[in-house]
């Protein structure tokens, strides 16, 4: 193998890889503020 | 020289493709603001679609690729498009008429100013933005544009490798970027209130459209429909992807959850770092350059945050370290087994190529440094470049065009 390919074999592993390993911190949830009420749309008769 | 119907063709649809890279870059910039200035985050971009499709057919194109002048310019003889007609022009594209080269590389010169606006988002005065892009057109993008793509000009000339604008869109809108954010100073309350993007999905959209329109950048740049073409598109897609892919395991790791904007991020960080190389290097070689750019542009940012410049919306980071990598990496990656008409890169036995590439890269940053401070300064002196504290509190959109991007919602 050349060395680029040498490299984007290394590349490719160290990406696939990392996921296996990378942790994972969900993020807990919050209740939602909602800032702006909308009001009704008015139809007139 | 004969006109191939498939080549200009292809090089008309690679034009369209270029073309909505454009208003793609304003939705991609556009989420990433706050709602009160998204609309005017769209309007630079638009605006510099119809600014620079006429500086380009009045002056821009004989500027750039007209007969050259010392090596460094190209002269006035093509002003207005005259002598620029159908018959093909042999020393850019020999099968296709000289106005479809002409319009291509139109695209080229529209999207790289707008570019640069996302570095002064959220605060340049518009008439500020009008005056700057205009000279900036003429005076940075359309000198460097000849340097290396220009027939005779000093960086072709010497040899270096550009496929498709690593230096010349990428590196020239990056590194003026960083200059302007530094000119122009920080947003009110920058590094005190958090601001985040206003519409993630908008930006995810505009970096796909952006993916999707680079095929015609890249792939387009081949000037023709044949193997160099396929080559140019198969490269690309994979460094977009890898480069995706490690931007998002990188602030996966840093940050502990794996980022969508990041990963839209990672991908136009990745479609930048290809574009010098896409007409040179192999497959191999683009999973090495996307992955290259998902780090380096990533630490870019970091770097950036820690000297706290308010490039708002991280152009120097992604086009200009990202477009510096590419064209480095060039050096490095370029075989002619792809392109028989180029030059092997260190890999592949020919070190004096990477020399070649740096000062091609030294010399568009420096330019870049110099011409975009000059024209900052001299703006400056008819049109303040900011707007008012009041203005930039109230948002750009209803300031500087009196009209909101989302009706009944003012407020962020």
């Amino acid at each position: 193998m050349d060395p680029t390919t040498i490299m984007a074999v290394v590349c490719s592993v160290v990406v696939f890889a990392g996921w296996l390993l990378l942790p994972h911190s969900p993020t807990t949830v919050k209740p939602v503020v909602v800032s702006e009420e909308r009001e009704p749309a008015r139809v007139s008769a | 020289m004969k006109i191939d119907s498939g080549d200009t063709a292809w090089v008309l649809a690679a034009a369209a493709l270029v073309m909505l890279m454009t208003p793609a870059l304003g939705f991609f910039y556009g989420g990433l603001v706050r709602r009160k200035n998204v609309l005017s985050t769209i309007m630079h971009s638009f605006f510099i679609l119809c600014l620079i499709s006429v500086q380009w057919v009045l002056w821009g194109y004989s500027l750039a690729f007209g007969p050259d002048k010392g090596h460094i310019i190209g002269g006035l003889e093509w002003v207005g498009l005259n002598g620029v007609g159908f018959a093909p022009n042999a020393d850019y594209a020999p099968t296709i008429p000289h106005q479809a080269f002409m319009l291509f590389q139109m695209m080229f010169a529209v999207i790289t100013p707008a570019l640069i606006s996302g570095a002064f988002a959220e605060r340049q005065r518009f008439k500020a933005f009008v005056l700057f892009s205009l000279l900036w057109a003429t005076f940075v993008y359309d000198p460097i544009a000849h340097w290396v793509w220009g027939a005779g000009g000093w960086l072709h000339t010497l040899g270096a490798l550009d496929f498709a604008g690593g230096t010349v869109v990428h590196i020239s809108s990056g590194v003026s970027a960083l200059v302007a954010a530094l000119v122009l100073g920080r947003r009110l309350g920058f590094g005190k209130q958090k601001v985040e993007p206003h519409d993630a999905t908008m930006t995810v959209l505009g970096a796909a459209l952006l993916w999707f329109g680079w095929f015609g950048f890249n792939a387009g740049s081949a000037l023709g429909a044949g193997a160099l073409a396929t080559s140019a598109f198969v490269v690309t897609n994979t460094a977009a992807a890898m480069a995706a892919l490690t931007w998002m395991t990188v602030s996966w790791w840093h940050k502990k959850q794996p980022s969508v904007i990041g990963a839209a991020a990672g991908a136009v960080a990745g479609l930048v770092a290809i574009t010098p190389a896409s007409g040179f290097v192999n497959v191999m070689g683009a999973i090495v350059i996307g992955f290259g750019a998902g780090v380096v542009c990533y630490l870019a940012i970091q770097l950036r945050e820690r000297i706290k410049v308010d490039d708002a919306l991280d152009v120097w980071a992604v086009h200009g370290i990202g477009g510096t990598w590419g064209a480095l990496a060039t050096g490095l990656f370029a075989t002619v087994a792809i392109n028989s008409a180029a030059a092997n890169g260190l890999f592949y036995g020919n070190p004096k190529q990477a020399l070649i590439q740096l000062v091609a890269v030294g010399a568009v940053w420096g330019w870049s440094i110099l011409g975009t401070f000059v024209i900052l300064k001299v703006v400056n002196l008819f049109v303040p470049l900011r707007v008012h504290e009041d203005e930039e509190v109230l948002g750009l959109d209803l300031s500087q065009h009196g009209e909101p991007a989302y009706a009944g919602i003012h407020a962020n």
